[in-house]
C-alpha cells in the first residue's frame, strides 16, 4: 500500500538514469552474441548458402522458422495490447507496454530473417519493380510493410503521455539531448480535454486496426503455405491455425518478459501474481485452442489416407518424433495443467511452462516447414540422400541466436528509454485501482 | 567507468576465446575448398547420314562438388594410327558442354574402318588437363515411307562402308525408332534389321504432329560396339494435326499479365481502409500538436 504514496516515476527513473555494471555486462553479452550472428553473416556472404542445411529441395529451413516465430510474437503482441486497450482491463497497465514493445521489436526483426534466406539480395528491389498482386510473397511484402507503420503509429500514441511526463519532469537526471528528444517526441501534449481527447480517440482506433491488421497479415503469411499443394501446408484452417499459433507463443512471450522485467527491476509491486495468472489464463485459452486446430487439421490429413500426407504424418511420427511429442502434446497439455490446477499457478511455474510453450510452438513452425520440404512431390534425377535431408549449420544457429540477442538488446534499449510501465496512468486513484486489481 | 571499461575487456577476451573454434573451423573449411581440383571429360558420337556430331563435356570435382567448366576449349582430332589430325575447336556453354560437328567425309579410319575420335582439353590456370576417346565406324540409316493396303510402312535400311569403300548392309542388328516430342524422344518401335539390312514396322497413325500433321521420324543404332550411336531422320507427314484450344474462361495462372480483378479490388479497399485509418491518427496527432500552442500544461 506504500506504493500509492509516491510518484511511480521516481521508481522508474533510476531505469531510465543510470545502467548497472551487470546491466552493461548484459548489453556486452548481448553484443558478442549478435558480433558472433555477425561473423556467420559474412561467412553465409562470402561462401555462400552452401554453409547452411538448405539445399535444392528444402530450400526453407531455420530462417524461415524464425520468420514465422519472430513476426508471429509481434502479432501477438499487438492483439493483445490492441485488445486490452479496447477492453479497457482494469490490469492491463503494467503489462501493455511490453506487449506493444514485443510487437514492435519482433516485427524488425522477423523480416531480417527473411533476408537471410534470399540468395540474391541484389535483386530485392525486383520485388517492388516487378511484384505482382497475384504473388502471395508480394501479399506479405505489402502486408508486412503496412504492419510496420500500424504498430509504430499504435506505439507513439501509446507512449505520448508518458513521454510528455518525462518532458516535463525537473528531478530526471537525464543528458540534454534526451530531454530535448522527449520535448520533440512528445508533440507538445500538455493534457488539454481536448488533446486527451483526441489521443483516445486515435489510440482507440489504431488499437482495433492493429488487431484487424494483425490478423490479416499472419494470415496471409499462413496462405503463402497453404496456397501450395505441398502435403501439410494445403489446409483451409491454416490461416487461423497460424492467428491462434502466433497469439498462443506471444502470451508466452509476454510471461516471459514480465518475469524477466519484475526481475531486472523489482517490480514486484505492480506486476503480480494476478497478472501472471491473467495472462497465463490467456496461454491456457490459446493453448485449448491450439491444440484443437493441431488435432483438427491433423485428423483430417490422416484420416483421408491421400498417399503424400500419410508420408508426412509418418516421417512426422518417426524422424521428427521428439518435435511432434513436444510442439503438439506437451505444448498443448502443460499449460492446461499448470495453469488450470489452482495449486500449481505459481509465478514460478506459469513462467516455465511459458519457457516450453516458446520453445514447443518454435518447434511447431519448424516441423510444419521442413518435413513438407523432405517429402517433395516430384522424383528428382540425380538425387542425394543429403538433398532430401536438412540439418541446420552452426551459421543458421548463431544467427538465430542472434536474433533472439537483438531482441533481448532492443528491449534493455527500449527500457532505459521510457518506462517499461507507462507512469502517467499509475498516479493516483487510477494507480490504487488499475495495481490493485 | 573504469569497472564498466574492465568489463567490456574481459567480455572483449571471453569473446575472443568463444570465436577461436570458429575460426578453426573456418580455417578448416577453406583447407578443404583447396583440396586438388580434378577435371573429368566425356566423349559422345553421333553418326547422320552426311556427319559426325561429337560432344564433349566437361567437369570439375571438387571435394564431392562436380561443376560444369563454362567456356573451356576443347580440341576435337580423329587418329589414326600415330598420327593425328585436328577437326576443330569449339568452347564448353554453361553446362560445359562443347559440340563439333564434321563431315564423315575424308574420315579415315583403320583396317576395320573404325574411326578414332578424341577431345582434349589443355590444362589452364587452375584447372588440370582432360581428355575422353571414342571410336566408331561410321553408319548411314535411311528412312523410307509408303502406304500399302492402307498401312502406313516404315522402312529403314542401314549401311557401311567396307575396305574398298562400298556401300554395304549392316546386317542383323536393331534400330530403334523414336518421335521428338516436348521434352524427350517418343519411342514407337524396334525393327530388327534381316541379313540385306533392311526392316519395316507398321506406323502408328494416332500420333499427334504439327497443325499441318508432319512428324520428325528418327532412326538410330544405340550404344553399339562398332557403330557407336548412328541416327538417320525422315520427316513424313502422317500425324494426327494438331488442334489449338483456346481458353475462353481467363486462366488465373501465376504468369498472366494482371491479377484477376477481386483480388486487385480487394487489395485496393483493404489497403485504403487501413491507410486511411492511418491517416486520420497522423491527423489527430498533428491536431494535438496545434492545441499545445494554445494553452498552458495542465501538468
Amino acid at each position: 500500500m506504500e506504493l500509492q504514496q509516491k510518484d511511480p516515476l521516481r521508481e522508474f527513473a533510476p531505469q531510465l538514469e543510470r545502467t548497472s555494471i551487470l546491466g552493461y555486462a548484459w548489453i556486452v553479452f548481448l553484443l558478442g552474441v549478435i558480433g558472433l550472428g555477425f561473423y556467420a553473416f559474412l561467412s553465409q556472404v562470402w561462401y555462400g548458402h552452401e554453409v547452411t542445411g538448405m539445399r535444392d529441395n528444402v530450400v526453407w529451413g531455420v530462417y524461415i522458422v524464425n520468420f514465422i516465430f519472430f513476426m508471429g510474437i509481434s502479432y501477438a503482441g499487438a492483439l493483445i495490447s490492441g485488445t486490452l486497450h479496447l477492453f479497457k482491463t482494469a490490469w492491463r497497465k503494467p503489462i501493455i507496454r511490453m506487449a506493444e514493445f514485443i510487437t514492435i521489436i519482433a516485427l524488425l526483426i522477423g523480416p531480417c530473417f527473411i533476408l537471410l534466406c534470399i540468395g540474391r539480395l541484389d535483386k530485392l528491389h525486383y520485388l517492388v519493380l516487378f511484384g505482382r498482386i497475384q504473388s502471395p510473397i508480394t501479399w506479405d511484402v505489402i502486408a508486412i510493410t503496412t504492419d510496420i507503420f500500424g504498430c509504430f503509429i499504435f506505439l507513439y500514441l501509446s507512449l505520448l503521455r508518458d513521454l510528455a511526463t518525462l518532458r516535463d519532469d525537473e528531478l530526471l537526471q537525464l543528458p540534454n539531448w534526451r530531454k530535448k528528444l522527449y520535448k520533440v517526441l512528445a508533440l507538445g501534449y500538455t493534457g488539454l480535454p481536448e488533446q486527451q481527447q483526441r489521443l483516445n480517440r486515435a489510440t482507440d482506433i489504431m488499437a482495433a486496426m492493429v488487431i484487424a491488421i494483425a490478423i490479416i497479415v499472419y494470415s496471409v503469411l499462413a496462405w503463402i503455405f497453404s496456397v501450395t499443394l505441398q502435403p501439410g501446408w494445403h489446409s483451409t484452417i491454416f490461416g487461423p491455425y497460424f492467428v491462434i499459433a502466433a497469439v498462443y507463443s506471444g502470451s508466452a512471450v509476454l510471461i516471459l518478459c514480465m518475469w524477466a522485467f519484475r526481475k531486472v527491476y523489482h517490480l514486484e509491486a505492480y506486476i503480480t501474481k494476478k497478472h501472471f495468472v491473467a495472462v497465463g489464463v490467456i496461454m491456457l485459452v490459446l493453448a485449448a485452442f491450439f491444440g484443437y486446430f493441431t488435432f483438427s487439421d491433423y485428423l483430417t490429413k490422416w484420416y483421408g489416407s491421400e498417399k503424400n500426407d500419410e508420408l508426412l504424418i509418418q516421417l512426422l511420427f518417426k524422424k521428427f518424433y521428439w518435435p511432434f511429442i513436444i510442439s503438439n502434446y506437451i505444448g498443448v497439455l502443460l499449460p492446461l495443467l499448470v495453469v488450470g490446477i489452482a495449486r500449481f499457478r505459481t509465478i514460478r511455474n506459469i513462467t516455465l511452462t511459458a519457457v516450453v510453450v516458446v520453445i514447443a510452438l518454435w518447434l511447431n513452425r519448424y516441423i510444419i516447414v521442413v518435413p513438407t520440404l523432405e517429402s517433395p512431390y516430384l522424383p528428382i534425377q540425380d538425387s542425394r540422400p543429403e538433398w532430401f535431408s536438412y540439418s541446420a549449420t552452426w551459421v543458421e544457429w548463431s544467427l538465430t541466436a542472434a536474433g533472439v540477442a537483438i531482441f533481448c538488446l532492443l528491449f534493455t534499449v527500449a527500457s532505459k528509454f521510457i518506462t517499461i510501465v507507462p507512469v502517467t496512468g499509475l498516479s493516483g486513484e487510477e494507480k490504487k485501482e488499475d495495481v490493485l486489481v | 567507468m573504469k569497472r564498466v571499461f574492465g568489463y567490456f575487456v574481459l567480455w572483449y577476451f571471453l569473446f575472443s576465446f568463444a570465436i577461436q573454434p570458429l575460426n578453426l573451423y573456418a580455417e578448416e573449411k577453406t583447407d578443404s575448398t583447396a583440396t586438388p581440383v580434378e577435371s573429368r571429360m566425356a566423349l559422345n558420337y553421333l553418326c547422320t547420314a552426311d556427319s559426325t556430331m561429337l560432344t564433349a563435356t566437361l567437369s570439375i570435382k571438387k571435394g564431392e562438388v562436380s561443376l560444369a567448366l563454362e567456356h573451356a576449349m576443347v580440341e576435337f582430332s580423329v587418329v589414326n594410327g600415330e598420327t593425328s589430325m585436328v577437326l576443330g575447336k569449339a568452347k564448353t556453354d554453361q553446362e560445359g558442354i562443347a559440340v563439333l560437328k564434321v563431315p564423315i567425309a575424308g574420315l579415315t579410319g583403320d583396317k576395320e574402318g573404325l574411326v578414332a575420335y578424341s577431345a582434349k582439353f589443355t590444362a589452364t590456370g587452375n584447372y588440370p588437363a582432360a581428355e575422353a576417346s571414342f571410336s566408331a565406324k561410321p553408319a548411314k540409316i535411311r528412312l523410307f515411307f509408303s502406304i500399302e493396303d492402307s498401312l502406313h510402312i516404315l522402312k529403314v535400311t542401314a549401311t557401311q562402308k567396307n575396305e574398298k569403300g562400298e556401300e554395304v548392309a549392316i546386317p542383323k542388328e536393331t534400330v530403334f525408332i523414336y518421335i521428338p516430342r516436348l521434352f524427350s524422344l517418343l519411342k514407337i518401335g524396334e525393327i530388327a534389321l534381316d541379313e540385306n539390312g533392311t526392316g519395316t514396322l507398321e506406323f502408328p497413325k494416332e500420333i499427334v504432329g504439327d497443325t499441318l500433321g508432319n512428324l520428325v521420324v528418327i532412326a538410330k543404332i544405340e550404344e553399339h560396339d562398332i557403330f557407336g550411336f548412328a541416327q538417320g531422320q525422315n520427316l513424313i507427314n502422317w500425324g494426327v494435326h494438331k488442334q489449338y484450344y483456346k481458353a475462353e474462361v481467363p486462366s488465373r495462372e501465376l504468369w498472366t499479365p494482371i491479377a484477376p480483378m477481386w483480388m486487385i479490388i480487394t487489395l485496393l479497399v483493404m489497403l485504403a481502409g487501413v491507410w486511411a485509418h492511418y491517416m486520420y491518427a497522423v491527423y489527430e496527432l498533428v491536431m494535438i500538436k496545434r492545441l499545445s500552442k494554445k494553452d498552458k500544461p495542465l501538468f
